[in-house]
């Protein structure tokens, strides 16, 4: 008896074989790189994860719970043996423990470490231990006691590094404000220049050749970017480190992304939308602005997501443009001194104009910055990992707060307006 | 009340606008030579040279209005490529228009005769030929009603009392001869009373035409030569 | 002539001459019917058009009537649409078209003279598309658009222009109860005619419309027909069509473009049932375009 055979017989030949190794081997690429990127997330989740969570505290006030890492300064961490013990202490809990007074912080350090530049305004941090003391029975010479009754001769092995205690309030702070800030520049920017393109130029070469030329600066590294800035609007602007110079570097960053993706979301405007609002006698503004722009608007943020993204992770183009490792100040922190208001009346109007303009003209502190520091510019050991694994844990968690948050906002624009 | 006549699918609009000039012409031509038609037959009946005037003066009416509704019809054709009982409309509206406009000319004839007949005495009572004209009068009138209140049925009894009418026309015409051979005096009458029983003839197959036509367009099928039974 | 339509194109190709005839304007069948003898809203004298360095219209002259509905008809590419889009200068969007030669009266004046506001020419000359656009928008919102651009906001004078459009577009009984729901819930056709509706919101004198049933379904399509018979009672309306058919159907005049040349022009009777070109008749037979 024959075997069962028909035209459509599977056969075993070199094309199926080809055929099955390359889906395997793509399938097998696909699993790979998604292998690397969960180690990296999980990583950063199970080392930082335990930071954050650890560090929620319930206060007495309202809003009864409170987190010394998210919203505290960083402080300087002791590690210091006493008595034979190692104990770590923040700088606060440090020197009240030892008792001596505080040294005056030193004033803004635009530079990196060593800086230890302890704020004794900030809050105790949790990882302090209060420290049980119990009455030193003085032996034989008697040492000098400290207002707290310690001997600072008991304290060996004695080793600080520099923010690894604390929190990071003003890296989020920063981090939060130049995205916010130079989203909104180079939103602005982009799409007015994208309508400028694709809605009033002539097309020609001209034309052309600006497109390409902006297509190619999304090509240029980002350090590029950032000495351009510090060129242009910390020196010659004389601007300084400030949110302002660091907004518009940014701006400048991700501007070809904005105007190319915004001209591509003009261009996915129906045509007849616009001959339709011209054939009933509108101009090409009111045109644009009204029968355009807000169908438009939904693709532009979309595209913004990831110039959002980038903006909130790029340290080059910010690190002489905006950012300080330390900064002793919030950018709102700010006190106007009477004497820099006009004499009379009128002086106290230029109160707000005042405050906004040291508002932007203030530098922060940055997450990717604060990152680059607590791993590259102080010592690596057990004691510095929980910042830095926190640090990037919290930076994941802003920049997908930021991304959701106009992920919403384009789907609530698109439901309204739906063509 | 269902719309008189074939009503366009268009509600309203230009088709529509043509359609309905193309019925109105046509009832207007049906009414008029309906109206032609029994003033030719009073003439005779009546003996009144100047009814006989009357029906070759609006003659050339309906001409003119056979005319007009061809052009009415082609333009309609053209500008609307009409399909389905618009397009059977078309085509029926053509003919039914150029059979009345025979009977028309029919008309025309029997008042040329009546004015000849009433030059001399009556060779006998009028009987058959009124019978007659009562017949086809009738066949006409019912044949536009058919078309009017698009009775389909209606036309089909239509088309049998032609049957009617042939056979009186024979049976006058062998007497009409008769009339002759015994007298050759009677010659000019009795061929004159022959030509209108021919023309009464006539104006019923015209009627039969119309009938059949009424017929195709509402139940699309052509009964034309179907003359089994 | 149907055994050999391709010789068609050959030995009817227009010449000067057999354009010179057609254009006389005292065509015998324009000036028979009186229903014609309506006075010019559009004079069109000797338009040559170009795009870039082509010319696309060849020195077109012919008045457009007032209050009748003028068709446009021709094969793809002869230069219909460009003619329309003249009309109201729609052309200017386009980079590098420019009128050659001629000149366009719209009651009298040169609607290409530097002086015109072609905003406020616009307002006049209305405009339908091919592909009903109605904005994403409420269908309120549709039809005062214009009225809200030339600034005019009061809700009275509003609400009475939308149902006097919406009626002009015989549109009203179908969403009078949904006026402020999304004009894109609407069918094809009722958009169309919501875009007529809109057209006929600001008032113009003309009405031009782009084939403005090649999107829509037969029904859709007789509808927006019997509009138009119903709009040419107040506004002069042109009417560009691909579908000869619709020419026939809702035009008074029928003017036949090819190749960018004004073949014909006649009422459309005329033009339907005995065209005095042979490349109109030859068009219109459906034997090439």
């Amino acid at each position: 008896m024959t075997a069962r055979t028909h035209p459509f017989q599977r056969k075993a030949n070199l094309a199926s074989f080809q055929e099955r190794v390359v889906f395997w081997s793509l399938r097998a690429f696909t699993y790979i790189i998604l292998l690397f990127g969960v180690c990296i997330f999980s990583i950063i989740i199970i080392k930082g994860a335990p930071t954050v969570f650890d560090s929620f505290r319930v206060t007495g006030s309202f809003p009864f719970i409170s987190n010394d890492f998210l919203f505290t300064k960083p402080q300087t961490l002791h590690v210091f043996k006493y008595k034979g013990e190692i104990k770590q202490m923040a700088a606060d809990d440090y020197y009240a423990f030892v008792g001596q007074t505080p040294a005056p912080p030193p004033a803004e350090i635009p530079t990196t470490p060593p800086a230890p530049a302890p704020d004794a305004n900030a809050a105790p941090s949790g990882v302090a231990p209060v420290a049980p003391v119990a009455p030193a029975p003085p032996a034989i010479p008697v040492p000098i006691l400290t207002t707290t009754g310690i001997n600072p001769d008991d304290i060996t092995e004695h080793e600080t590094y520099s923010y690894a205690a604390g929190g990071i309030w003003p890296q989020i702070v920063g981090t939060v404000l130049l995205v916010i800030g130079s989203m909104t520049v180079a939103l602005i920017l982009g799409i007015f220049s994208a309508v400028y393109l694709s809605e009033y130029s002539k097309q020609g070469p001209f034309i052309s050749a600006i497109r390409l030329a902006i297509v190619n600066l999304a090509g240029v590294p980002s350090i590029v970017f950032g000495l351009f800035g510090f060129g242009i609007f910390v020196l010659a602007f004389g601007w300084n480190v400030s949110l302002m110079a660091g907004w518009f570097t940014l701006a400048f960053m991700i501007l070809p992304v904005i105007i190319t993706a915004s001209e591509e979301s003009l261009r996915a405007v129906p045509q007849g939308f616009r001959q339709g609002s011209l054939a009933l006698g509108a101009t090409k503004w009111q045109t644009i602005w009204q029968n355009v722009l807000p169908y438009a608007l939904p693709g532009i943020l979309t595209s913004s997501v990831l110039g959002i993204a980038r903006v909130a992770g790029e340290t080059a183009p910010i690190l002489f443009t905006a950012a300080y490792a330390t900064s002793d100040k919030l950018p709102w922190e700010i006190t106007i001194t009477p004497d820099r208001l006009s004499s009379g009346a009128l002086g106290y109007l230029e109160y707000p104009f005042l405050w906004i303009h040291d508002f932007v003209f203030h530098g922060v502190n940055a997450l990717p910055y604060h990152i680059y520091v607590v791993s590259s510019k102080i010592p690596q050991n057990e004691y510095t990992e929980r910042v830095q694994y926190g640090t990037a844990f919290v930076f994941l968690g802003v920049v997908m707060t930021i991304a959701l948050a106009s992920i919403l906002l384009r789907t609530r624009l698109r439901n309204r307006l739906k063509w | 009340m269902p719309t008189p006549v074939h009503s366009s699918s268009y509600s309203n609009g230009p088709a529509a606008e043509q359609i309905g000039k193309i019925r109105e012409t046509l009832l207007l031509m049906a009414s008029l030579t309906d109206r032609n038609l029994s003033l030719a037959l009073r003439s005779l009946v009546e003996r009144d040279d100047k009814l006989s005037d009357a029906v070759e003066a609006e003659d050339s009416q309906l001409d003119e209005l056979e005319v007009s509704l061809d052009e009415l019809v082609i333009n309609h054709m053209a500008t609307h490529a009409p399909v389905a009982t618009d397009c059977r409309f078309m085509l029926v509206a053509s003919k039914i228009s150029s059979n009345l406009e025979r009977i028309g000319d029919q008309a025309v004839s029997i008042a040329r005769r009546a004015r000849e007949l009433n030059k001399e005495p009556l060779l006998k009572p009028l009987i058959d030929i009124p019978r007659m004209a009562q017949i086809a009068a009738g066949m006409l009138r019912d044949s536009i009603s058919a078309l009017i209140d698009r009775k389909a049925e209606m036309a089909q009894e239509i088309i049998r009392r032609d049957k009617e009418v042939d056979a009186i026309n024979k049976q006058l015409a062998r007497e009409l001869t008769s009339f002759m051979l015994e007298d050759p005096s009677t010659i000019t009458r009795a061929l004159n009373l022959t030509l209108v029983a021919r023309s009464l003839e006539r104006i019923a197959d015209h009627c039969k035409n119309i009938a059949e036509e009424v017929y195709y367009l509402y139940q699309a099928r052509d009964i034309r030569h179907e003359r089994k039974a | 002539m149907s055994t050999s339509p391709t010789t068609i194109m050959d030995e009817t190709t227009p010449t000067a001459q057999s354009v010179e005839v057609v254009m006389n304007p005292a065509s015998p069948a324009l000036d028979k019917s009186s229903r014609f003898n309506a006075p010019t809203i559009i004079d069109i004298d000797n338009v040559d058009f170009y795009y870039g360095q082509s010319k696309a219209l060849h020195g077109i002259n012919f008045p457009i009537k007032e209050k009748l509905v003028t068709a446009f008809i021709g094969p793809s590419g002869c230069g219909k649409s460009t003619l329309l889009r003249c009309l109201n200068r729609m052309n200017d969007l386009v980079d590098g078209t420019r009128i050659g030669a001629g000149s366009i009266k719209i009651s009298g004046v040169d609607i290409y003279d530097p002086s015109v506001d072609v905003i406020e020419l616009r307002k006049r000359v209305g405009m339908v598309f091919q592909k009903s656009n109605p904005f994403p928008k409420s269908i309120y919102e549709n039809i005062v658009y214009g009225l809200r651009l030339q600034g005019i906001n009061q809700k009275a004078r509003l609400d009475e222009t939308v149902e006097r459009s919406l009626r002009g577009a015989a549109l009203w009984d179908e969403v009078r109860d949904r006026l402020h729901t999304s004009a894109l819930g609407l069918s094809g056709g009722q958009q169309q005619r919501l875009c007529i509706a809109r057209a006929i919101a600001v008032e113009p004198e003309i009405i031009l419309m782009d084939e403005p049933c090649s999107a829509l379904d037969p029904i859709a399509t007789v509808k927006v027909e019997e509009l138009i018979h119903q709009l040419k009672q107040n506004y002069t309306i042109v009417i560009v069509t691909h579908n000869m058919q619709q020419a026939g159907r809702c035009s008074d005049i029928t003017a036949f473009f090819y190749m960018g040349r004004l073949i014909e022009i006649d009422t459309t009777e005329k033009i339907f049932t005995n065209p005095s070109q042979r490349q109109t008749e030859d068009y219109i037979s459906g034997r090439f375009g």
